[in-house]
Formats: C-alpha cells, structure tokens, sequence
C-alpha cells in the first residue's frame, strides 16, 4: 500500500494504491504499466483507457481519455499555502499601469494593475476586499513570472 | 528565376516555407536568433545563419541584416511567411532595391492595403462593399477623442475600435456603450502604439451574428488570378482565429461567385500579384463587406489547400519565379477544419502559458495533417507567439471533418504546458459548431463567464489513480532529471522512465 497526498484544482486528495505484482489496485480499478511507460486502466465501470503521465517540478500531468490534468504533489509536512491577498504576475512581463495607490482600499474584482505580456495587455484583478498594504512595481517595471506585485490585506 | 530562399520567419511557417522549398528541389537559408538555435525550422534549411542581437527588433524584424545574410549567402529571393516583415512596405523595397526577388505582392499594393484606411477608400472605390464606419485623422490625442466621440454617434454602439496599422487582434476594442469609450480608446492606443508604433484607430459598427468569411487569391505575373474559394474564421478568441474551416457551411454558389469576383476587384486595384486574402464580414441577411486584405500568406491557408488540392505555398514560389500558376479549373471538394493549437490556459482567460513540452505527441491517420514549429522536449517560451500547431483534418463531409477533429483532439497529448486542447474538442461540441451556424462572437456568448471543462468524476478518480502509480513506481526520476537543466540542451528523452519496478 503507497499512500500520497495530491493537490487538484485546489482540493487537498489522499490515495492509495496498491501494488501486487505487475498490478495496481485502487478500490474497484485496476491498471498496470506498460512496457512504453503508459498506464493501462482497468476501471470498475469496464472501461479501459490508456493514460500518459509526465512529471515537471511538484506536478504530475496526466492525459487520459482526451483530458489532461495537472496534479500536485503535497511534501509531507509543507504548509498549504492559502489565499492571503497577495498577487503575482501570470507571466513574465512590463507595467503598463498601476491603477491603485497604497493604502486605498478595493473590492474584489477591481482591476489593480495593467500588465503587458506576448505583446498583450493582462489585468490584475483583486480577488478579495480590502487595503492595498503594498506595491512592489511601478510603471515601466520589468517583473518575473510568478513574483508578488501588490498586497491587500 | 529563383534558386535559393530566404525564409525571413521561424517556427511553424518557417518550416512549411522551408519543406516547401525543399519539395520544388530549390535551396533555402533558415535565419534564426540565439533563442532558437534548437528550434525545428532552423534543421530543415539548406544552410541557417545566426542572426546578430536579442531583441526581435535586433533579429527579426531587422531588416538590414536579413538581406545582407540574403546577399552573403547567395540568395535570390525572400519569403516573409506571416507576421514579422511580411507586411511592411518598406521591407519589400529594399529587398527589391538590393537586387533580390521579393515573394508577395508590391510595395505599393502592401502599403496600400496595409493602411486600413488607404485600403477602405480603395475598396469604396473599386465597387466593393465596406462596413459603416469612420477614419479618424486626428493623432494628437486629445483631438483623436474628440473626433472618436463625434463619430461614435454617427457609427451607433456596439461599435469597434481598431488600430489603423493592427492586425491579430492587438489594438482592437469592443466598445458597446458610450461611458465605456474613454477607458477602451486610451487603452486601444496604448496597445497600438507598443505594437506598431502608430496610436491612429478607425471606428466601424460591430456587425452583429456576422460571420468572418475570407476568399483566398492568387494571382501570378502573366495577369492571370484566381480565387481558391472561402474560408470562414468566425470562431475567435480575444479577435484570433481558434477554428477555421473550408468551404464556408453557409455558402451558397451564387454568394461564392459574388464574394469571389468582389475579392479579384480587390486584387486588381492594386495590381496584385501572389498569395492573398481579402478577408469580408458575412451578415446574417446575406450582405457581405470588406474587412481588410491580407497581403501574405495566412496562417488557415492549410483548409483550402485540402479541399482544393493546390499547394499554395509552391504556387507562391512558382509565381515568384516567374513562372504562371500551375492551377488549372479548381473542383473543390470535401470539407477541412484547422484548430489552432495555444500554450495559453483557456480556463483563465486565454492566458498565455510557458513550459516544457515535455510529452508532445500529434494525433495520426487518414486526413490528417499537422503544422508545427515544435516537437517534444522543446521549451515554451515567452519571447515568441504561444501558437503551437495547427491542426487540420479532411474529410468528405463537414460531419466526417467534425468528428474526425474531435478524434483527432482526444488524441492529442501534450504534457508539461497548457494548452487549449480540451477547449477546442468542447467547442467541436457546442451546437452552433455542429449546425455550421457560428459567428465571430460565439465563444462570449456560449461562455459569458469564462470556459470551464466538464471533466467526468470517474476520470479524475482515473487521473489520481495515475498520479499514485506514476509517483509510488518511481517513474518521474528521468523527467525530473531532465527539467533542473532548464537552460541546458533538452534530451528528448524527457517524459518517462524506461525501467520499472
């Protein structure tokens, strides 16, 4: 019996599978791997598909039956990171425009920032209310993917 | 006569170009920035040459250099592909003026049609149907407000804004009612201006439940042109084409004559010669209007090569050769759809999306056909366009075409970056798609909120159950190993370990 926990689409899922010989088991479905490194599944309903899956950093991508999926792997002990009103650019890209002044306060869904990326512009949108406590750019400013570009608390 | 091509492009219609000249057994040069010495196009060119610089201002769009290399490696002739410098005027004159063979139509035609409203007034003129609407002359910009409120009245809301010298959506603004005209004007300029230096815009009504439908030309140096048909690329997103297909389901032969004689009166105002696209906004009643004329080829020109069998890209090096098109009476038959493959999150507003393509495996079989710039254990990067393929199908019927596209979707498999995939095979779904009844706001109105993808409980049960074994057998050692050497050379051995437990 292997036991992960995973993140997908923001749910924290535990599971386990197990394991007897060149079989796998996870309550009424069964898979194994195949000599390509695809996924046979056996699923309890009868059907069976064929699935692919790459690892690229924490993530898991899973493409079966036509869908793909993008699933987490939680460390054992990491802290879950929660929506604590920080915002962080989609893409790497420039500030066009900082539609926001420190210390005012938003609502959820207003715009806070424009950013310019692939040649298009992108809004920065708050997804919750409350004060703008900080700005870490300002027009013109290159920014990275990934990194805070304003904070409301 | 031409013997060696410079293809002044890169990614997917550089290799086409590049295949293409290799199919007419004539030489080509490949240019290409440091950023893309791996990429596909740069090994299916007789020769490639580096280009000096980082920016795309320094490499591609660096006019100087492209036809010097042009010059210094013996070139005669040079292709522009899409994008890029293939719709400046002032490019094509000076590969003309150094003495190289320019593949597109003239300097003056480019131009003519390349300034939205040069080309609206050469239309009007001509006899060919344009959309209401007004050129706004003004550039300084308090004064370009002023005359575009003036004018909004006049033109009546929704209405469009576009920028005099845009293209591919940018600069372009949906304005439905007057209080939300400031914010898009000065936003639509900005855009304007980052992207081609010129913040001018023109207002025309928003034709509502309109269809993009475009007729393809040729037209070669003996005076002979043709047109190849229609396309319609009504299905768009953020104003890009995602859906393309040959014929238009619509179409009538009567309204195919019509549209096909207004796009040849089009071509000969401007004394055109090669591959073009007069593109026209198709109304509900059956009135049709100008739209602009694309003077290149275009990126959907794969459906009306399937359905007419002429490969348009070697009838572009035929003409430019001087040699008459090889095109004889035209039947078409059957009908094409091409999907335009994005590393962009379609759940999150098109988002463009960046990463490893760490599994890249195109769908195969009969009638169907792929063009791409990429193959697996290449990088998404953020320096260029997120288009990553095109796929196109044929098929005897528009049903076969439908359901052989949505096969070839499920098919698909591309892990490490998202992509617009299942967008795609849900919108082979949607009604409007399946009836042939689509229009270029159909993606807002079927989804006002955004898409979001259906996903069966059982295969995210299937999916986590995947995601247990891969990690408990010990398959990403490989894959991870390949990613930590993010700037390094990629193997392409990337996605899954060869041993098992």
């Amino acid at each position: 019996m292997m036991q992960h926990e995973f993140r997908l689409d923001g749910d924290t899922v535990e599971v386990t599978v197990a394991r007897n010989g060149n079989d796998w088991h996870l309550s009424g479905n069964m898979a194994s791997i195949l000599p390509d490194g695809r996924i046979r599944l056996e699923m309890d309903n009868g059907r069976i598909y064929f699935a692919h899956s790459a690892k690229v950093g924490d993530t898991w991508w899973i493409h079966l039956a036509g869908h793909t999926f993008c699933i987490d792997c939680i460390e054992p002990g990491a802290s879950e990171d929660a929506n604590d009103g920080g915002l962080s650019a989609p893409m790497p890209g420039k500030v066009l425009q900082v539609l926001v002044k420190k210390g005012q306060s938003v609502e959820a869904g207003q715009a806070l920032m424009i950013l310019e990326a692939m040649k298009m512009e992108h809004r920065i949108v708050s997804s919750i209310e409350g004060i703008v406590s900080d700005i870490h750019f300002a027009e013109g400013d290159q920014v990275q993917q990934g990194v805070a570009l304003l904070d409301i608390s | 006569m031409v013997s060696t091509v410079l293809v002044a492009n890169r990614g997917e219609i550089a290799c086409r170009i590049l295949r293409a000249c290799s199919e007419s057994g004539l030489s080509s040069i490949a240019i290409y920035a440091d950023n893309d010495a791996d990429s596909l196009f740069v090994e299916l060119a007789t020769k490639s040459v580096i280009l000096e610089g980082e920016s795309i201002a320094e490499t591609y769009l660096n006019q100087k250099q492209i036809i010097k290399i042009a010059k210094q490696y013996g070139a005669d002739a040079i292709h522009p592909g899409f994008g890029f410098l293939s719709e400046r005027a002032d490019f094509a004159q000076a590969v003309i003026d150094s003495g190289l063979k320019w593949i597109g139509p003239s300097p003056r035609a480019i131009k003519m049609m390349g300034d939205k409203m040069t080309a609206r007034t050469t239309m009007k003129a001509a006899g060919v149907p344009v959309i209401p609407g007004e050129e706004i002359e003004q550039e300084d910009e308090h004064e370009a407000l002023l005359a575009i409120k003036n004018a909004s009245h006049r033109v009546g809301f929704p209405l469009l804004l576009k920028a005099s010298s845009g293209g591919g959506g940018k600069g372009m603004r949906v304005v439905n009612s007057p209080d939300e005209l400031e914010d898009a004007v000065n936003s639509a300029r900005r855009e304007a201006i980052a992207a081609f230096g010129d913040g001018r815009v023109y207002v025309e009504r928003l034709l509502d439940g309109a269809k993009h439908v475009e007729i393809q030309i040729l037209a070669d140096q003996q005076g002979r042109i043709i047109h190849l048909g229609e396309r319609e690329c009504s299905v768009q997103r953020r104003h890009q084409k995602v859906f393309e297909e040959a014929p238009c389901p619509t179409m009538t032969e009567e309204l195919r004559e019509r549209m096909g004689r207004a796009a040849i009166l089009a071509a000969q105002a401007v004394d055109y010669e090669g591959a073009g696209t007069v593109e026209f906004l198709l109304a509900s009643n059956g009135e049709f209007f100008f739209l602009e004329m694309n003077t290149r080829i275009q990126v959907e020109h794969p459906v009306t090569e399937m359905i007419t069998g002429v490969d348009i890209v070697r009838e572009q090096l035929r003409i430019a050769s001087g040699e008459p098109m090889s095109c004889k009476d035209l039947i078409i038959r059957g009908h094409s759809i091409e999907v335009r493959l994005y590393a962009e999150d379609a759940s999150n507003n098109f988002l463009p999306a960046i990463g490893p393509l760490t599994v890249f495996s195109p769908p195969v079989g009969p009638g169907v056909r792929l063009d791409t710039g990429v193959r697996q254990g290449d990088q998404v990067t953020p320096n260029y366009d997120p288009m990553l393929a095109k796929l196109v199908v044929w098929a005897p019927s528009r049903k076969e075409a439908l359901q052989r596209m949505r096969r070839a979707l499920d098919d698909f498999i591309v892990l490490g970056t998202t992509t617009n995939i299942r967008f795609l095979r849900e919108l082979c779904d949607q009604e409007d798609v399946v009836n042939g009844s689509t229009y270029t706001t159909l993606i807002d109105r079927v989804w006002p909120d955004g898409w979001q993808p259906t996903i069966p409980d059982s295969l995210i049960e299937g999916a986590l159950m995947v995601a247990g074994i891969s990690e408990s057998s010990g398959m990403h050692r490989n894959s991870n190993a390949v990613i930590q050497s993010e700037d390094g050379p990629v193997s392409p051995f990337t996605t899954i370990s060869r041993r098992f437990p």
